[in-house]
């Protein structure tokens, strides 16, 4: 069953442990330059918030209620990444879970139409705690290109470029938890030295990239486009397939909400603009690498490598979204691993 | 003047005092904004302090702002709010949970409704 407490998703799966517990957030965040550039990863400026579709039935679309769920606002070209985390359980360790995200029910992993099924190759899903956060859609090995929010209808999001259609946009996520024996089998009980290893490790610091501002449409239904590109990796599950206990899944659809539409739907006004990413690096403020020991998949696939970011799209609609957009350089990096991670939220400064 | 409040807040920042003296009746009270005497006549069940102090303290002590208004026999200004617009269902409910577990309270709960997609 999934919860909604505080702008958190809460996915719990009584029938299979008491205890499996995974949260996942909408962070603010910078949107990154779209060139050619590859970026590290850009800070979380707190939660987007989150509302229950049911609370609003009478002002929002048929569509919106008939996919339930709930519902965040986003400002035109705005970015956000998805931040993952699940509980430690009896000192065995963070219980495991598969997410499979899509936007528009285009995969965010594979580029591909959305599958219902729970497939390992090519693997469309994430593993969490493995993967802490998603920032974006996969396009290669190692680099994914950043969630942006674009009004649907208008050709940006993935969801056009690859069914040809916008009928759908929004969020949709679906969580299978690892089948109880087989968590208990993989993760014994702790002995406290080994804990006090596991929360060892160093942090590391060195040192190695704007946009214009944008009107707000009237569009109803916002989707997410493939923005600039960023390193990040999606990891292969270390698992088996035969471990996960896919006849128990949650299921969500999140609604985006421009934000004229989110002041008219509940009244209350959306969080204001985040900063430029020049701005941001302007001030020394930290971006960040993440570090895991896990082999990392292919994804994107061919559709994935075929998606045109929104600056590519725009110049060939001559648009001109980003024509003062100005690649930047980010004067601190800050590299971190699961042992920070685990520790709380590590990309906030 | 008794109200279980002062002897929590004591407790608690008597056992923070022990790892880390920044947890002073003195410096507790400086950050929560009061006077150390104030602050310790309401950790004597002396006096009760206004919901505002009430939230600062839980912030400073890293508590549950709801359990302290409760022990000071206050009701959140947020939850009297929720509670005034529908004052019958609210009662009603709460009545009716008053008797269960707390794990049977827990499952009632509100759940994100899935649709067709």
């Amino acid at each position: 069953m999934i919860e909604l407490k505080n702008n958190e998703l809460t996915f719990t799966f009584p029938d299979v442990h008491p205890d499996a517990q995974l949260t996942l957030t909408f962070q603010r965040t910078l949107r990154i330059p779209d060139d050619d550039d590859t970026y590290a990863l850009p800070p979380g400026l707190g939660t987007f918030p989150l509302k229950h579709v049911d609370d609003f039935r009478s002002k929002i679309p048929p569509s919106w209620n008939e996919h339930g769920g709930v519902m965040m606002p986003m400002f035109q070209a705005e970015a956000m990444w998805i931040d993952f985390s699940s509980e430690d359980i009896d000192n065995r360790g963070e219980y495991c879970f598969i997410v499979k995200i899509a936007t528009g029910k285009v995969n965010a992993v594979t580029g591909e139409d959305w599958r219902d099924s729970v497939n390992r190759a090519p693997q469309d899903y994430l593993v969490v705690p493995t993967q802490p956060w998603l920032d974006g859609y996969c396009v290669e090995k190692g680099t994914i290109r950043q969630f942006v929010a674009m009004p649907l209808g208008a050709g940006y999001t993935a969801e056009e470029q690859v069914t040809g259609e916008a009928r759908v946009g929004g969020v949709q996520i679906v969580v299978y938890p690892m089948k109880r024996e087989v968590f208990e089998r993989r993760f014994p009980v702790r002995r406290w030295r080994e804990d006090l290893e596991r929360r060892h490790s160093d942090e590391i610091m060195y040192s190695p990239a704007p946009e214009a501002a944008l009107e707000e449409t009237v569009h109803m239904d916002m989707g997410l486009a493939p923005g600039g590109k960023m390193r990040q990796e999606i990891y292969d599950d270390p698992y088996d397939l035969a471990d996960w206990d896919l006849r128990h899944r949650s299921r969500c659809f999140v609604h985006l909400a421009n934000s004229m539409t989110w002041r008219a739907v509940t009244g209350t006004e959306p969080p204001t603009k985040p900063p430029t990413a020049k701005e941001y690096s302007d001030r020394g403020l930290p971006w960040f690498d993440y570090y895991a020991e896990v082999p990392a998949v292919d994804g994107g696939g061919a559709l994935g490598k075929s998606l045109k970011s929104v600056a590519q799209v725009s110049v060939e609609k001559k648009d001109a979204l980003f024509s003062e957009e100005q690649s930047i350089v980010p004067a601190v990096v800050r590299g971190v691993g699961p042992a920070q991670r685990s520790g709380g939220r590590v990309r906030e400064w | 003047m008794v109200n279980g409040l002062g002897e929590h807040i004591r407790e608690r920042r008597e056992a923070l005092k022990t790892t880390d003296k920044a947890f002073s009746l003195r410096q507790v009270a400086q950050r929560v904004e009061v006077e150390p005497s104030y602050l310790s006549k309401v950790e004597r069940g002396l006096e009760v302090p206004s919901e505002a102090t009430v939230r600062r303290i839980a912030e400073e002590l890293g508590a549950n702002p709801d359990v302290l208004l409760a022990l000071a026999g206050k009701v959140s200004s947020d939850l009297q709010q929720v509670i005034r617009k529908r004052p019958e269902l609210f009662a009603q409910v709460i009545r009716d949970l008053a008797q269960l577990p707390d794990h049977a309270v827990l499952r009632v709960v509100r759940e994100v409704r899935d649709g067709t997609w």
